[in-house]
């Protein structure tokens, strides 16, 4: 009971990160896309739309990484060991990410290219290095000993075809989820040509993503039958939500109704975050610790969400007057 | 390198850097507050300008210290996983806590920074206060995180497992308000000199301005009027650490036999050998009063426990020595500050000499905050949580940490470069000195 509440407020947080995080990742990504040919006005408009909220997106992190080690230590313990390599990287593009905005937000005018280089490489790494983390995890292809230690090798144990896989798939989940959102803040300042820039890439890189993500079933039914089991066998109603959201997203970017297009990416983007989560139950670190032996006690789940349901009383409020104050 | 060493001395590099972006959110949204607040009381242009300058300044401090700090909350995990692994869940409230703390004061710094034409102006410096709260709210709770490694309880030990943890017993632990005090004065105290000391050094070197002058008092301020606490909060935190880790007190003060009425050691390089502090003052009782507070108890010397528990003892002596020394002189300067506003006020920033000290004094406060974080970690060696696990037995097995540092190194050198130059950036747009506005930009 307090395990699945925990994991309940895991996932929100996972989510959220996914959705609000990813679009931010993805306004760098497409700077690398466009191989640092946008416009001024572009990369104003970028700069301008992830400014006021950028910060906060950090802490969803922060925040998964703090459930995950107070409520299942163990398992923390033993992903930390196994995705030692990728994690690294992860945080070496989010140091560089918060570094190359935080000295080129104050003189937006003047950037110097290096730090818009290091900006747009580092949200293509971590993205991708968090989503090798997703895929290696999901694969259960990392050993581990009778006492769930790490066991393979640090340097390739989490390499394979599933994690490389997911850490492409996320790229791309972020750079649709962005060009979508960037699009509806295009519409609404106004901005005819940069709409239609928005629509044009948004269409271009959810068709690929829809290619892509039959693609990954494919993957995971030919190569790994347990998660395989979980897709087809539980997750399967949410993954149809996912594809008729993604379809019904693509539509909407077609025909330019903003609003539904934004909702339709963020379900989809939601969706694949459940999907995995879903398929994956009861495993937290496949194949050895499930949400059930890694658990701390009752008593520390339910002070965790004590916690959490009064911190939550004071960030939801300040959430929506952040919002309001800025994207009103 | 061996992968112990060099996991620990990324985690010291990496925390002695965040400390100091650290300090500085929770120290300088205070003194935001302050000028903000100066502005709204008598419309002067020049408090306007402070603030907003102050402002853009804070939030690349801030913005660095959100980075440094997310590396620090992967570090715990990837460097040393056993101890997460063994005592998540028993530190878990603090964390969690901080998260919170964090989040919301990100919250309030995108409001604060971007809401100087949304907001009136009242309400923006009402969006101010949520963020010194809850600097002063994060800082707290990391440090009964570090409190409760110095002084664990909190749970049952069983076979080397945690049974029965209770997190809010371990935050609150016996180490908890004397640290947690000492280390929120300090922070305002780094955050009032660094900024004193930088404006003391523009009014010699550039212009004796209004802007200046005002800017330089603010910070004196802050960093003044919490020494005195501080110096009492210190013997509170010395007492505590005598009583809770004796052995790294004794360690702190190179206390070799264990005496009734034992004598303070000040300065001295400890000879290992031959277990003696060379060219060292003593004074007789002192160490035995600072300790219990009685001039004739008995105070325990590094001989009576046991050789594989006891930390590098002169790293920990030097370290220590170092933080009571600059700590006096920060407080001399506090006196002689308050002295010269008593006696000189008309010509309180003419003394040149004054303002030459008062420019070093922001480089010692830091040398004093980073030597007192040391005596904290490296005094409680070779534990990562005191008398229950060691920090060889937490460390990752995982090979190259040695590499990853040399890397970590250069990332924060950029970093470092980075922070320092964009600061000098904004500090180099001129004010006006005549109405205190910013002058019109150099297109």
């Amino acid at each position: 009971m307090m395990v699945t509440a925990i994991l309940c407020v895991l996932l929100a947080a996972l989510v959220a990160y996914a959705v609000f995080g990813g679009a931010d990742f993805g306004a760098g990504v497409w700077e690398f896309n466009t191989a640092f040919r946008s416009s001024e006005r572009e990369r104003k408009q970028l700069l301008h739309a992830i400014g006021p909220i950028w910060e906060t997106n950090h802490v969803w992190l922060i925040f998964i990484l703090v459930l995950l080690f107070g409520a299942f230590p163990s398992a923390f313990a033993s992903m930390n060991e196994a995705l030692f390599v990728p994690l690294l990287l992860a945080l070496t593009g989010i140091v560089f990410r918060g570094a190359a905005y935080a000295f080129s937000a104050q003189r937006p005018a003047g950037t110097a290219i290096r730090w818009r280089v290091a900006f747009a490489l580092a949200s293509v790494l971590a993205p991708l290095f968090l989503g090798v983390c997703v895929g290696a995890m999901a694969s259960g292809e990392m050993q581990f000993d009778a006492d769930g230690h790490f066991v393979g090798n640090h340097l390739s144990g989490w390499i394979n075809s599933l994690s490389i896989f997911c850490g492409f798939f996320t790229v791309g989940l972020c750079a649709y989820t962005s060009a979508t959102y960037m699009m509806r803040e295009s519409v609404l300042s106004g901005d005819a040509d940069l709409v239609d820039l928005w629509r044009t890439r948004a269409l271009a890189v959810g068709t690929l993503m829809g290619v892509l993500a039959l693609g990954g079933l494919l993957l995971a039914a030919s190569r790994y039958p347990l998660l395989w089991q979980g897709l087809a066998g539980r997750g399967w109603p949410i993954i149809l939500i996912s594809m008729v959201s993604g379809v019904g997203s693509l539509r909407a970017i077609h025909r330019q109704r903003t609003n539904v297009a934004v909702i339709g990416v963020t379900v989809t983007c939601a969706t694949v975050v459940i999907g995995w989560a879903v398929a994956q139950y009861p495993m937290l670190l496949p194949p050895y610790w499930t949400v059930t032996n890694s658990a701390s006690p009752d008593s520390v789940l339910a002070l965790i969400l004590g916690v959490t349901g009064i911190g939550a009383m004071f960030l939801v409020p300040a959430l929506v007057l952040l919002l309001k104050i800025f994207k009103s | 390198m061996e992968d112990l060493l060099a996991a620990r001395l990324q985690m010291a590099f990496t925390l002695g850097f965040h400390i100091i972006l650290a300090c500085f959110g929770v120290g300088l949204p205070v003194l935001l507050l302050c000028a903000e607040a100066m502005f709204l009381r008598t419309g002067k242009a020049v408090y306007k300008t402070l603030a907003k300058r102050w402002a853009k300044a804070f939030a690349v401090l801030f913005a660095i210290g959100a980075v440094s700090g997310t590396v620090l909350s992967f570090e715990m995990g990837l460097l040393w996983p056993r101890f997460m692994g063994t005592f998540g869940s028993v530190i878990s409230l603090p964390f969690t806590l901080e998260g919170f703390a964090f989040f919301f004061e990100a919250i309030f710094v995108g409001i604060y920074l971007y809401g100087w034409e949304k907001l009136s102006p009242w309400a923006h410096w009402c969006s101010g206060i949520p963020i010194a709260l809850s600097g002063f709210a994060s800082a707290w709770f990391v440090v009964t995180a570090n409190a409760w490694m110095n002084a664990p309880r909190g749970f049952e030990w069983i076979d080397g497992a945690v049974v029965n943890p209770d997190p809010i017993d371990a935050m609150f632990n016996p180490a908890t308000w004397a640290q947690t005090t000492h280390m929120i004065l300090a922070a305002y105290i780094v955050s009032g000199f660094c900024v004193a000391s930088f404006y003391a050094w523009r009014i010699l070197r550039h212009d004796d301005s209004r802007y200046n002058r005002i800017a330089m008092s603010l910070g004196l301020i802050l960093g003044a009027v919490c020494m005195p606490p501080q110096l009492a909060v210190g013997d509170w935190a010395a007492k505590v650490v005598a009583q809770t880790q004796p052995l790294k007190f004794a360690a702190m003060e190179s206390h070799f036999e264990t005496e009734t009425g034992a004598s303070l050691t000040i300065g001295g390089i400890p000879d290992m050998e031959n277990q003696t502090v060379n060219y060292a003052i003593k004074i007789p009782k002192l160490l035995s009063f600072l300790a219990n507070g009685d001039l004739n108890s008995e105070v325990k010397g590094l001989k009576d426990f046991p050789p594989d528990e006891i930390p590098p003892v002169p790293v920990v002596h030097i370290a220590f020595q170092l933080m009571v020394g600059t700590g006096m002189l920060l407080m001399v300067h506090a006196v002689w500050s308050a002295l010269r506003y008593w006696r000189f006020r008309d010509h309180f920033f003419e003394c040149r000499l004054f303002l030459w000290t008062t420019t070093g004094m922001g480089m010692l406060s830091v040398i004093a905050l980073e030597t007192g974080w040391t005596v904290t970690e490296v005094g409680r060696q070779p534990w990562i949580v005191y008398g229950f696990m060691r920090t060889k037995d937490a460390v990752t097995d995982a090979s190259g940490v040695p590499l990853i540092f040399a890397t970590t190194m250069v990332i924060y050198a950029m970093l470092a470069i980075g922070c320092v130059s964009m600061l000098r950036l904004l500090a180099s747009h001129p004010v006006d000195p005549v109405t205190g506005q910013e002058a019109s930009k150099p297109q």
